[in-house]
C-alpha cells in the first residue's frame, strides 16, 4: 500500500510537469477490472448495467487496493467463446439467502438497485454455478455489488469437475493475501466494486462446477453477488 | 434552553475508542437527561420497525450488542421485511415475526421492551408515538419528523408516557464528539472564543441518484397508498419529497447543525438560508443549500454557516469546524476529516501533549512560498490529532446508551426533548431559502 500510494504520487507530479511541456502523460496502470492481458483471441465483452451510486461511501482500509476502473475491463478469449452460465443452477454455502435469491447470480440482471443482488451471512462465504458439463472456461466476470464502492474481502474463484471441491481444483483468481479464508494464500489485488465489474482471466481451466468464496467487505461483513458470468466452451 | 451532557475523561476517551469497555459505561448520568427506573432484565425484547437501508445500519450496529431479543420485524416492503427475519434468524437463531402493519404488531406482540423506528421521515413521528403510547421505549432515526409539529408531538407523547424516547443524532454518543466538548472546548478552552463554526456535507452527484428496484418485486399501489406513497419511485426515493422529508439539509445537515448547537449550548437566534435545484432539476427539495446561522452565547457571538451539496464531494467531505482565537477544531464522524490546529498566537499545547489529550501532527507546511505574498498571510497553524479513535460501527456506541438506558444503567444522551431543541432550528432552514429570507427565532419557532 504505501508503495503503490508513492508511486502514485512520483506519478502525479511528473504528470503535472510533463502536461505542462505539452507532452501526453503514460495512462494510470492502476485501474481494476481484467486480471491479466492475453495477447491473441477475440475480445470479450458484456452489457454493462448504468452506474447507480448510493450514499457517501465507508472507507476502504485494504492493502494494495486497486481503484474502481473508468472502462470496461478488456480480455482476449478464444474464437467460440461464449456465455454458459446464464440461468444455470446456483447453489451456496447457506441454502437461504439473507436477501434474495441463489437464482439471481445467473439471471442476467447486473443492476444496482434493491432486489438485484443476493446477500449471504458474515464470514467466508460461496456461491457455485453449475455449468451442466464440464467446459473449458475461458473467463470469468463477477459484479458483487456496485452501488456503494467497496471492496470484499478473500475474493477466491475456483473451477473443478468436484462439486465438492475436493479434488481437481484450479483457483483461477485470489486476492487473500493472508489465507484468512484458508484457501491458500493468494497473490491478486483487492479491488474497488463498480458497474464495470472484475473480469477475470481463466486461462482455460477445465471443470463442471464454478465456485467464487468472498468474505464480507469493507462496508458491512456480508457478501453479495448481482451477476457472474462464465464464459467458455463446452467439453 | 440549555444543552447539557456527561463527562468523558481522556482516559475513557481512549478507552471507548479502543472497544475495551462494557457498553454501561458509555455514559454517567446527569440528572436533567432521562434514565428508565428499575427496569433491568436479562434480555430485551425489540420490534424492529422499518428494515430498509437505515434499518439494515442499526440491526448490523445492534448485533453487536448483547442482551437484545429481536422479537418482530414490522415493513410494508415484501422485500425488506423477508431480509430482515432472515437477517434476525441469522444472528440469534430463530425467527422473529414478520408484520407489514405497525398497528397490527402492537396489538398483537406481547412483552416488547423497545421499538427501533427506523421507517422514513414522515413517519417517525406517528410511528414513534404509537409505540410510546404501547408502552415501549423507543430508538428512532432522525430527523424527528418531517414537520416541527410531529417533532412536538414526539416529545409530548414521550414526557406524556414516561417511557424513553432516543433520536439518532448518533454523534452525541460518539466519544470523539463527547472528549473533544467536554475535555478539549468546555475543560481546557482550546478554542479560546469560539467566534466561527463552518460545516458542510458534500456528496458527489454519482452518490445522489435516485435508488432503483427492481420492477418485479414492487409494492401493489393499493399497499403504497394505504401508507402514503404514491408510487413505487416515491416509496424508494421518499428523502426526496417536500412532503415525505425535510430534504439534503434534514437528510445529512440534521446531524451536524446538532452538533453546532449541542457544542454551543444554545439556539441560532437567525437563519438565513439559499438553496436550489441547480442540477436535480425535477427533484421538489433543494439539490444544494447554504445556511447562516447567528449564535448568541455567553461568550459573544458566533457566525456558523453550513453547506450542503448533493452535487460534488469536493471540499473535504464532511465535518464540523470550530473556529476560535486560540485554535480550530474540525471534527467528523470520520477520522480521517478530524483535526485541531493550534494558532500561532495561542500558550503552548505541549502540556496537553505530554498528558495524553492530544497529539502532534507532522509539521504544517511553511507560510511562506515561491506563489505567496508573505505580508498578507498567517504563520500557518501547527496540526494536532486526538488520542484515540472509535472502533465500532458510528451508531453502536448511541444504541448502546438506548438500551442501558432502558437497563436504567445510563442516561440518553440525545433524548427527544434535547433532540427537539436542537432540530428546532433545522425545520427554518427551507422555508428561509424557499422565502429567500431571514428568520428570527424566537420562542414560537423553538419550543414544543
Amino acid at each position: 500500500m504505501k508503495k503503490q500510494h508513492i508511486a502514485s504520487t512520483v506519478f502525479t507530479i511528473a504528470a503535472l510537469v510533463l502536461s505542462s511541456c505539452g507532452k501526453k502523460p503514460p495512462q494510470d496502470s492502476t485501474d481494476a477490472g481484467a486480471s491479466s492481458a492475453p495477447t491473441s483471441g477475440v475480445p470479450l465483452s458484456t452489457e454493462l448495467p448504468p452506474e447507480l451510486i448510493e450514499g457517501t461511501p465507508k472507507p476502504m482500509d485494504v492493502p494494495n487496493l486497486v481503484q474502481a476502473p473508468v472502462k470496461a475491463p478488456e480480455l482476449l478469449v478464444p474464437e467460440g467463446t461464449t456465455l454458459i452460465s446464464q440461468g444455470k443452477p446456483v447453489t451456496g454455502s447457506e441454502e437461504s439467502p439473507l436477501i434474495g435469491e441463489l437464482s439471481m447470480v445467473t439471471d442476467g440482471d447486473k443492476q444496482a438497485g434493491e432486489g438485484y443482488y443476493v446477500e449471504l451471512s458474515s464470514g467466508t462465504q460461496w456461491v457455485q454455478i453449475d455449468l451442466g458439463q464440464s467446459a473449458e472456461v475461458a473467463a470469468v466476470w463477477v459484479w458483487h455489488f456496485h452501488s456503494q464502492k467497496r471492496a470484499y474481502n478473500d475474493v477466491v474463484i475456483q473451477v473443478s469437475d468436484d462439486a465438492e471441491f475436493k479434488t481437481g481444483v484450479s483457483t483461477i483468481y485470489n486476492n487473500d493475501y493472508d489465507d484468512s479464508s484458508k484457501l491458500g494464500k493468494g497473490s491478486d489485488s483487492p479491488y474497488v466494486e463498480s458497474r464495470f465489474g472484475m473480469l477475470v482471466d481463466a486461462k482455460g481451466a477445465k471443470g463442471r462446477y464454478v465456485r467464487l468464496h468472498s468474505q464480507g467487505n469493507t462496508s458491512d461483513e456480508m457478501n453479495h453477488y448481482i451477476e457472474v458470468e462464465v464464459y467458455g466452451k463446452t467439453l | 434552553m440549555k444543552m447539557e451532557t456527561s463527562v468523558i475523561s481522556r482516559r475513557d476517551f481512549i478507552g471507548k475508542a479502543a472497544g475495551g469497555i462494557g457498553a454501561g459505561l458509555v455514559l454517567g448520568a446527569p440528572n436533567i437527561l432521562r434514565a428508565a427506573q428499575g427496569e433491568a432484565s436479562d434480555k430485551i425484547h425489540v420490534a424492529l420497525v422499518g428494515f430498509g437501508k437505515q434499518g439494515k445500519v442499526l440491526f448490523d450496529a445492534m448485533s453487536n450488542i448483547p442482551g437484545l431479543h429481536f422479537q418482530a420485524v414490522c415493513d410494508i416492503w415484501d422485500y425488506n421485511l423477508k431480509g430482515g427475519i432472515a437477517k434476525v434468524r441469522a444472528l440469534q437463531g430463530h425467527t422473529p415475526k414478520g408484520y407489514a402493519d405497525i398497528d397490527e404488531m402492537l396489538a398483537t406482540e406481547k412483552g416488547l421492551d423497545a421499538a427501533i423506528v427506523a421507517t422514513p421521515d414522515f413517519w417517525h413521528s406517528p410511528h414513534t408515538v404509537k409505540c410510546l403510547e404501547a408502552g415501549l421505549h423507543v430508538y428512532c432515526e432522525k430527523m424527528m419528523a418531517n414537520t416541527i409539529e410531529g417533532a412536538r408531538a414526539m416529545v409530548r407523547a414521550m414526557e406524556k408516557t414516561g417511557k424513553l424516547c432516543q433520536i439518532g443524532h448518533q454523534r452525541r454518543s460518539n466519544p470523539r464528539y463527547r472528549f473533544t466538548l467536554e475535555q478539549l472546548i468546555k475543560g481546557n478552552r482550546i478554542c479560546g472564543q469560539i467566534v466561527n463554526i463552518n460545516g458542510q456535507w458534500n456528496r458527489a452527484v454519482s452518490s445522489s441518484q435516485d435508488i432503483g428496484y427492481n420492477p418485479k418485486l414492487a409494492i401493489k399501489p393499493e399497499v403504497l397508498a394505504r401508507y402514503g406513497f404514491k408510487d413505487m419511485h416515491q416509496f424508494m426515493n421518499w428523502r426526496t419529497y417536500r412532503d415525505l422529508s425535510g430534504g439534503p439539509i434534514s437528510d445529512l445537515g440534521a446531524h451536524q447543525i446538532d452538533i453546532f448547537n449541542w457544542f454551543l449550548g444554545v439556539p441560532p437566534k437567525s437563519v438565513f438560508a439559499s438553496g436550489g435545484n441547480d442540477y436535480f432539476k425535477t427533484r421538489e427539495h433543494f439539490d444544494n443549500v447554504m445556511t447562516i446561522f447567528d449564535y448568541e452565547t455567553p461568550q459573544g457571538g458566533v457566525r456558523a454557516f453550513y453547506q450542503v451539496l448533493t452535487t460534488t464531494s469536493a471540499g473535504g467531505g464532511y465535518y464540523e469546524s470550530f473556529m476560535g482565537t486560540e485554535a480550530t477544531i474540525q471534527i467528523s464522524e470520520r477520522s480521517a476529516f478530524t483535526n485541531i490546529y493550534r494558532e500561532s498566537s495561542a500558550p503552548s499545547w505541549d502540556g496537553l501533549v505530554s498528558r495524553g489529550f492530544l497529539k502532534r501532527q507532522a509539521a504544517a507546511p511553511k507560510a511562506q512560498s515561491a506563489d505567496a505574498i508573505a505580508s498578507y498571510e498567517s504563520a500557518a497553524p501547527e496540526a494536532y490529532a486526538l488520542p484515540g479513535d472509535l472502533s465500532k460501527p458510528p451508531h453502536q456506541p448511541h444504541l448502546e446508551n438506548f438500551f442501558d438506558a432502558v437497563r436504567g444503567k445510563a442516561a440518553l444522551t440525545c433524548d427527544a426533548r434535547h433532540a427537539f431543541e436542537s432540530e428546532a432550528p433545522i425545520y427554518w432552514v427551507n422555508p428561509s431559502a424557499l422565502s429567500r429570507q431571514p428568520i428570527n427565532l424566537t420562542a414560537e419557532h423553538l419550543s414544543v
